[in-house]
């Protein structure tokens, strides 16, 4: 079973979701159309390039704009999270110490207190965005079961991977559902409301082309985001 | 002289006065009149919605309502109306604009109005965040003479025996110099030119002596001798006379004494800026407290045959 | 009977529909037949997928519910912070729907649609500033107009508006003889103060081609004498173009795509007959946006912009303060104190924030921001058409709180508002809440300060 799961079935977990985000971003890119978007993206490129990141830029950036800064605590578990979900797989020692089994390659590693830490955090920060959705009538009219799926879907590998790390009965079972939890997660991506993880890049860089090219960045230092 | 009128009523009892002196010139002079009744200012923006003058309602422009204005003003009007083939023709914008509009578009010979006090204007005060009375903004940019009736004037215009005309001597004054001659002349009426050397105004602020004073009494006679008599082409009712005060007071205490039928005048562009004079300018103080109509006549437009 | 005669899926080409929907006060009987218009889902699916492409749709697809969008919007705020004010809801429910649904919705969601297309967006685009996403809804609930308006969705002021453009290209009924009439008129009203003076029409190779709002021949032609009499003083070579004059656009409000074309077509035709340098454009925010903005697209324009370099009327002000076109003098600099109200369309959607700061250093003393304000700034409350219909007039108002607050706290009893629709917006309100404040132009301000080189005002 083991085998199986990080065999072929992680194989294919990896395909769909290198594939999926490659044929999302093309997609994406691919349904822009100048005049219904009304940007001219092939016209005073350069403009729109500089929008693009900086509208990228500022928004990746912690607390890096006023909407950010408005909402402190959100941003706070917003960006824990986010850094979370991604350095925690890749520099993750027993990840690394696997691909090394596999393939014969890997990265270097993160100590296991500060993955362990990590960890923590996300399904913290996952638990107060929960919560978040709860208890704010503005977000609660908005959230919808998807969104709470989506959510348990993104944590999932994180709970079950602390219980396969620590849990001294059932270690192997729960490495398994570990396992299933990440491919979950990794198709997901591509096929979900997940597919943000490329898609942020591309909204964000069109509107900030948007405002580049078109809505006042050719006579102004641009928006302040 | 008058062969097309436009009177600019509020169908208020402001205008009642101003009406009564326009149909019976209508009739008089055998002339088109035409009521302009501004109904309102514009309402939101493009919409078609405006506020209507008198109710302070907002309504919605529709063939109906107009019509109905319409109706309106005939019954306030009806008596007058039955003599009258005036045209009856609404509006809507800001009052002095439209009053403008269609006096340009029309070409009309004189524009009669009520004296709409301030609190009447307030409507469009507020609309367009600028001071000053409709009154004046007509007077001010009218091209013909502009007739502000406040008390009931029971002389017929036709018998009119004594006009005032005040001047400054500005180009302006100068029209209204014309335009008083040429009706005085037509009605024959007497014509009496006055002059009142402004106490108040900037250089004469010390306590003048009279020394000085009684030159410029003499030279302000000798200024209407030369320029302006001349212009009277022989006509010798007339009489002429200057005084020394402020210029709007004296004008009153002048009207009065000569039993004035009517006084014309200028809109003073020159005079303080609008939104600082608490008490408006010279012509709206005269009208105000004038026994009898007030013309203010600006331009030079009808009077260009005399010039 | 689901086609109605005033309300239906036509558009307005002819002055008899025109004449029938202004005899309907009110649009009362506009609204009774929009109950029975029929949806054509079909065609609006069609339109939907032909006009709704990857941006739009990723846009509705990835938003992650996250609400930060919420305390962007003007009528969150003001309304209490009502969760169905949300942008994100707002959108979702609206148009969100309309995609899911592929187009097979009834004529009450339509006009649920319409209704808050209308009165709880003015299309500020301010929360797409506040979305991490980048997802601007107000980009989206005007594409949301255009689907209702397709189908006869829309506001009867707004079909009205979209049939003056078509008849008239302009959105009140003045014509170009109407228009033509009123530069002689205002030239010779102000022929005596400014000796010289000159509104020349139709001047080939001008230095600028200056364009209005139809509401200023139409109801405040000084505001034309003022712009005319600046032109004068800075000493530009300039001239209006008898067609092509109106650069507004209430086709770009109502979503009448077709129309927004024709519009901006007229503009760009007079510049391309009359060659100017640039063009300038009166204290108009919707205007230039839909012509210097917006426009170059609905006219298919490659390069993305009109014919000629355009500017807004700010930008115009603030070159001549620089260059010494236009001097103020330092004793009428405004003393009290005074604020700006920035536009959504010429600020946040043109960038022409520095040009207004400019400005304002020039003619106040006392200049006091508002909080938040240039880009950031809330929609002054009557933006994408919404001063003008009846039917949201409450909702406008409640609107309006957000910017009464932010005017006092700034305690200046004067607003600086360069927009036909923030100075009606703003106007408005002080009817409404009676906080005691004015509001006003640039140009009268401007006519009252600058230093007017001796001999160029009449003698008196
Ligand atoms: S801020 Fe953006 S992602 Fe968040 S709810 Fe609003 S629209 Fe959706
Ligand atoms: S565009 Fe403006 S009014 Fe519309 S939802 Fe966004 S913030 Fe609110």
């Amino acid at each position: 079973m083991y085998e199986f799961v990080t065999g072929p079935l992680a194989w294919l977990a990896f395909i769909v979701f290198f594939v999926g985000i490659v044929v999302k971003l093309v997609l994406y890119i691919r349904g822009l159309d100048w005049k219904l978007d009304r940007v001219t993206y092939s016209v005073n490129t350069s403009y729109g390039v500089r929008g693009a990141l900086r509208s990228i830029g500022f928004w990746l950036m912690p607390y890096g704009t006023q909407s950010y800064r408005n909402n402190p605590g959100f941003t706070l578990a917003l960006f824990v999270m986010h850094i979370g979900l991604i350095l925690t797989p890749i520099f993750l020692l027993g990840h690394n110490i696997l691909l090394a089994e596999r393939w014969g390659v890997s990265l270097p590693s993160l100590p296991e207190g500060a993955t362990d830490v990590l960890t923590v955090c996300v399904i913290a920060a996952a638990l107060v965005l929960l919560l978040r959705r709860i208890a704010l009538p503005e977000v609660r009219i908005i959230t919808t079961a998807y969104d709470v799926l989506l959510l348990a879907i993104a944590v999932a590998p994180f709970v079950s991977g602390l219980l396969a790390h620590y849990a001294h009965d059932n270690g192997q079972l729960w490495t398994i559902v570990h396992v299933l939890c990440g491919e979950v997660f990794l198709v997901a991506i591509p096929l979900t409301k997940l597919s943000h993880f490329v898609l942020f890049f591309a909204t964000r860089a069109q509107l900030g082309m948007d405002y580049g090219i078109k809505r006042g960045g050719m006579k102004s230092k641009g928006i302040a985001w | 002289m008058f062969k097309k009128l436009l009177f600019a009523t509020t169908a208020s009892p402001v205008c009642d006065n101003a009406a009564k002196v326009a149909f019976d010139l209508e009739v008089k002079w055998e002339a088109k009149l035409l009521i302009l009744h501004v109904m309102g200012v514009p309402g939101r923006a493009f919409s078609l919605q405006f506020t209507d003058v008198r109710t302070g309602q907002r309504e919605d422009i529709s063939p109906d309502y107009v019509e109905w204005v319409k109706e309106e003003m005939n019954n306030t009007y009806g008596k007058l109306l039955e003599d009258s083939n005036a045209e009856i023709v609404t509006a809507i914008g800001d009052p002095y604009r439209e009053i403008l509009r269609l006096a340009r578009k029309e070409d009309v010979d004189m524009i009669i109005m009520g004296a709409h006090s301030r609190e009447e204007d307030i409507g469009a005060t507020k609309h367009r965040s600028v001071t000053g009375s409709t009154m004046r903004k007509v007077a001010k940019a009218a091209r013909c003479a502009v007739v502000v009736v406040n008390r009931p004037c029971t002389t017929c215009w036709r018998l009119f025996s004594n006009i005032v005309v005040g001047t400054d001597f500005s180009k302006a004054s100068f029209s209204a110099f014309l335009w008083a001659f040429k009706l005085a002349r037509e009605v024959g009426a007497k014509l009496h030119i006055f002059h009142s050397i402004d106490i108040t105004a900037e250089g004469l602020t010390l306590p003048a002596g009279q020394t000085t004073i009684e030159q410029r009494v003499k030279e302000a006679r000798r200024r209407i001798e030369q320029t302006y008599i001349p212009k009277l082409q022989g006509y010798d009712k007339y009489s002429m006379e200057v005084w020394e005060g402020i210029p709007y007071v004296e004008i009153l205490k002048f009207a009065r004494d000569r039993q004035a039928d009517l006084i014309v005048m200028a809109h003073h562009t020159r005079e303080i800026d609008p939104e600082e004079a608490e008490l408006g300018s010279t012509v709206e103080q005269v009208v105000l407290r004038a026994a009898c109509p007030v013309a203010s006549v600006t331009h030079p437009d009808k009077v260009a045959d005399l010039v | 009977m689901p086609e109605g005669v005033l309300c239906n899926k036509n558009k307005v080409n002819t002055l008899e529909q025109l004449q029938a929907l202004l005899a309907d006060k009110s649009g009362k009987q506009y609204y009774q037949e929009m109950n029975n218009l029929d949806v054509d889902s079909k065609a609006l699916w069609d339109l939907v997928q032909k006009t709704c492409k990857s941006r739009t749709r990723t846009w509705l697809e990835i938003c992650t519910h996250c609400g930060l969008c919420a305390e962007s919007c003007f009528y969150y705020l003001s309304n209490h912070r009502d969760p169905t004010q949300v942008p994100s809801y707002k959108i979702q429910s609206t148009l969100g729907e309309i995609v899911r649904r592929k187009g097979k919705v009834d004529n009450a969601f339509m006009q649920m649609a319409m209704d808050t297309a209308f009165s709880k967006c003015t299309c500020c685009t301010r929360c797409g500033v506040y979305c991490p996403m980048g997802i601007d809804m107000g980009v989206m609930f005007s594409y949301l107009r255009g689907l209702l308006f397709s189908q006869g969705f829309t506001p009867w002021e707004m079909k009205i508006g979209t049939g003056m453009h078509r008849i008239y290209r302009a959105q009140m009924d003045v014509t170009t003889e109407d228009w033509v009439e009123t530069c002689s008129w205002m030239a010779e009203e102000n022929a005596d103060e400014w000796p010289g003076l000159e509104i020349p029409v139709d001047k080939e190779n001008a230095d600028i081609l200056y364009t209005v709002n139809a509401r200023e021949p139409k109801h405040y032609p000084e505001d034309i004498a003022q712009a005319a009499i600046l032109f004068h003083v800075a000493g530009e070579n300039w001239t209006v173009p008898s067609e092509g004059w109106e650069e507004t656009s209430l086709a770009m409000f109502a979503g009448d795509w077709e129309a927004c074309k024709m519009q901006v077509e007229g503009v760009y035709g007079a510049m391309a007959k009359l060659k100017p340098k640039r063009m300038v454009v009166t204290e108009c925010g919707h205007a230039y946006r839909a012509t210097v903005i917006e426009g170059p697209y609905w006219a298919g324009r490659t390069s993305g912009k009109p014919p000629v370099d355009s500017f807004h009327y700010v930008e115009w002000v603030a070159e001549a303060l620089r260059s010494g076109k236009l001097k103020i003098d330092p004793a009428k600099k405004i003393k009290e104190p005074v604020t700006y109200q920035d536009s959504c369309n010429y600020i946040r959607n043109a960038g022409l924030w520095d040009s207004a700061r400019y400005i304002m250093s020039q003619i106040a003393e006392d200049f006091r921001e508002m909080t938040p304000s240039r880009e950031h700034n809330f929609c002054c409350g009557g933006g994408g058409g919404l001063n003008g219909i009846g039917r949201y007039r409450e909702q406008r108002n409640i609107g309006l709180k957000v910017k009464r607050d932010q005017i006092l706290a700034t305690g200046a009893k004067l607003v600086v508002a360069p927009c036909h629709n923030c100075w009606d917006a703003i106007r408005d309100l002080e009817e409404v809440y009676e906080i005691g404040i004015r509001w006003s132009f640039l140009k009268p301000l401007l006519i009252n300060m600058i230093e007017v080189p001796a001999g160029m005002r009449g003698e008196e």
